[in-house]
């Protein structure tokens, strides 16, 4: 599995690295990195605990800022975003999806959903209706409202994976989004992220140890030391860049 | 800036309405957030009965000045207070009375006595005498019964209402004994109530210098009364530039200068600043540790908020009316249960006004906007990236 070139780059890593502490105290522990993912594709990062691949997805979704290197999103480098910058691109042009769901416990999906837009300044009733449709995108719209608690660890992330959307953002980050759901939930799940990859052409960006999610993949790269080798599961090491 | 393909993200200019947010945040911790809610009623009710049992209080400590009806109080240069004066001369009533702006003017003086009880007690009693035909100086408030002409001829004295049972249930004409001297009790006023260790009575100025042996060309104090549409300040510079002598003081000022007066020579102020003070630390230290260990137990949410778009500032809008919340309510349900403490108990002279309503609501909102910035500190630094830890 190669990547279509034809397809625009959605989000684009130049040589980005991580180096924590500093002096003697100073651990490296993603090593500068180039990474492309375009829209329509789906990218799987894997790899060991303790490899880089949490840093390197982290570096991605603008929530960690490299000590080298640039993220490009759209086109546009954030080396040099202020503070509001980078949440308004991590709101407008992201979605996450994390392994715990990460939900408001007080709120109902619908208003779980809206949050992104709730912060953007969106009024209520176009919010509403487009977490409505975000949801009814992931089969949720009839759990609407419904508090998480209320619902299976499947459907909290499909509530999450609506809260992802709900911006038509055009790169989705998922962190471990099957790893606290069964088999059958968890294909479920991967099925829905492939459909929205594929119909929805945004790039999506799964970190994971999970071997069921190689289903989907439209591209791997294994994460090992911080190094980062790109290709399909048989590919040669590629050098990262320096 | 590169700006390659796709222009700069836009930053939403205003802050986004969070109060929905914020106040449903509160509901996923019912018990700490009730617990918050307690700590500020408390706050807010401590507060304002310390503050109230302090006016009220000051309001008896000045009653003799507030009661009277005059206008402005002419006093010797070496006053501090009422109860730290000295005198002035009686001619200079004349000047005073001859002043533009002044309707009248009228001597008080004010001695020293010592009262026999009923049952035999001796106590200081502060005897004031105050002139026919106006009679200035006297409390506006009579009992029923009671005129300014009850003091008409001598060996007469009004009693405060408030020490009738001190005196055996006293009615007209019963007898007090001042100093040896026998007085018949004319009348009753009302609404004063001071703060002292003074019995207070009026007498006629002719039987108050007798009672207590003050000179007869001089006087405590000129009271003076104003011309219909006179300005006070006005009339108070005049008559200083008249009478450069003496001290002019309007009401408000010799009222004032009394509650200085008490407030430093007792500790009476401290004793109540210090009640109003801690009852708004304990509000804000609750509040600041119920936020800030909220802000712990939350801080998944907070860093997935920040991780989908929150700015600092909308964290802050969150935090702010997460604490505000608790002091609007906590603020209403401890006044609530003031006011009803003030309407069952109205012996404990709580007083409400309107600065202590506001002041109240201030040192709530201070208190809980400053209570609240661990919390915001602690959510600010909070690094976005933990929410990738499983």
């Amino acid at each position: 599995m190669t990547p279509d070139t034809a397809l625009p780059v959605a989000i684009e890593a130049r040589g980005v690295g991580k180096v924590f502490g500093e002096g003697e105290l100073a651990s490296r522990v993603l090593h500068p990195t180039d990474l492309q993912v375009r829209r329509g594709e789906v990218l799987v990062i894997m790899g060991p605990s303790g490899s880089g691949k949490t840093t390197l997805l982290s570096i991605l979704g603008l929530v960690l800022t490299p000590t080298e290197g640039e993220v490009l999103v759209g086109g546009w480098s954030a080396a040099t975003a202020s503070a509001d910058q980078l949440a308004a691109l991590r709101r407008d042009r992201m979605g996450f999806v994390f392994q715990q769901f990460n939900l408001l416990p007080s709120l109902s999906a619908l208003d779980n959903a809206a949050v992104p837009l709730l912060l953007a300044g969106v009024p209520k009733a176009e919010r509403t209706a487009r977490a409505l449709r975000a949801l009814e995108l992931v089969d949720m719209g009839d759990k609407r409202a419904a508090r998480p608690r209320l619902l299976s660890g499947g459907q909290q992330q499909r509530v999450a994976i609506a809260r992802a959307l709900v911006n038509d953002a055009p790169v989705l980050l998922c962190d471990e989004p099957t790893a606290s759901l069964d088999g059958t939930t968890g294909a479920a799940i991967l099925a829905t992220l492939r459909r929205l990859a594929h119909d929805g052409n945004r790039a999506i960006v799964i970190v994971t140890h999970d071997e069921r999610v190689l289903s989907i993949a439209d591209r791997l790269v294994r994460v090992v030391d911080g190094n980062v080798h790109a290709g399909n599961e048989q590919s040669a090491v590629v050098e990262a860049a320096s | 800036m590169n700006a390659t393909s796709t222009p700069a993200p836009a930053v939403t200019p205003a802050s986004p309405r969070l109060f929905g947010l914020a106040s449903s945040m509160l509901f996923d911790a019912p018990f700490k957030s009730l617990g918050t809610l307690v700590g500020v009623t408390i706050s807010v009710f401590l507060m304002a009965q310390q503050y109230s049992l302090l006016n009220g209080i000051l309001g008896r400590v000045t009653s003799f000045v507030n009661s009277s009806g005059v206008d402005i109080w002419i006093v010797s240069p070496a006053t501090e207070s009422t109860d730290a004066t000295d005198t002035v001369p009686v001619s200079r009533i004349g000047a005073a009375a001859g002043t533009r702006g002044v309707a009248w003017a009228a001597p008080v003086v004010q001695g020293i006595g010592t009262v026999t009880r009923p049952d035999g007690v001796r106590e200081n009693v502060k005897v004031l005498g105050v002139e026919a035909p106006r009679y200035a100086g006297l409390p506006r408030s009579l009992a029923p019964g009671t005129t300014p002409d009850s003091l008409r001829g001598s060996g007469r004295l009004l009693l405060n209402w408030n020490d009738r049972k001190t005196f055996a249930s006293a009615e007209p004409g019963d007898r007090i004994e001042i100093d040896g001297q026998a007085s018949v009790v004319a009348g009753f006023f009302q609404g004063m109530d001071p703060h002292s260790p003074f019995y207070y009575v009026y007498t006629n100025i002719d039987d108050a210098r007798s009672l207590t042996r003050f000179p007869q060309d001089r006087a405590t104090y000129i009271a003076i009364g104003l011309e219909a549409g006179a300005s006070a300040r006005e009339v108070q510079a005049r008559l200083a530039a008249r009478i450069p002598d003496v001290l002019v003081k309007t009401r408000d000022e010799l009222r004032d200068m009394e509650e200085r007066y008490f407030l430093v020579r007792t500790p009476v102020g401290v004793l109540f600043g210090m009640g109003t003070l801690v009852a708004a630390i304990i509000g804000a230290a609750i509040v600041a540790v119920t936020l800030y260990s909220t802000a712990i137990d939350r801080a998944r949410d907070y860093g997935t908020l920040k991780a989908i778009g929150a700015r600092q500032r909308d964290i802050l809008q969150l935090l702010l009316i997460q604490a505000w919340i608790f002091c609007g309510a906590g603020y209403v349900l401890g006044m609530c249960g003031f006011l009803l403490v003030r309407f069952h108990f109205p012996e404990l002279s709580m007083v409400v006004p309107p600065k202590l309503v506001f002041g109240v609501a201030a040192a709530a909102l201070a208190s809980c906007t400053v209570a609240s910035l661990a919390a915001v500190l602690r959510v600010i630094r909070l690094d976005p990236a933990i929410v990738f830890r499983a």
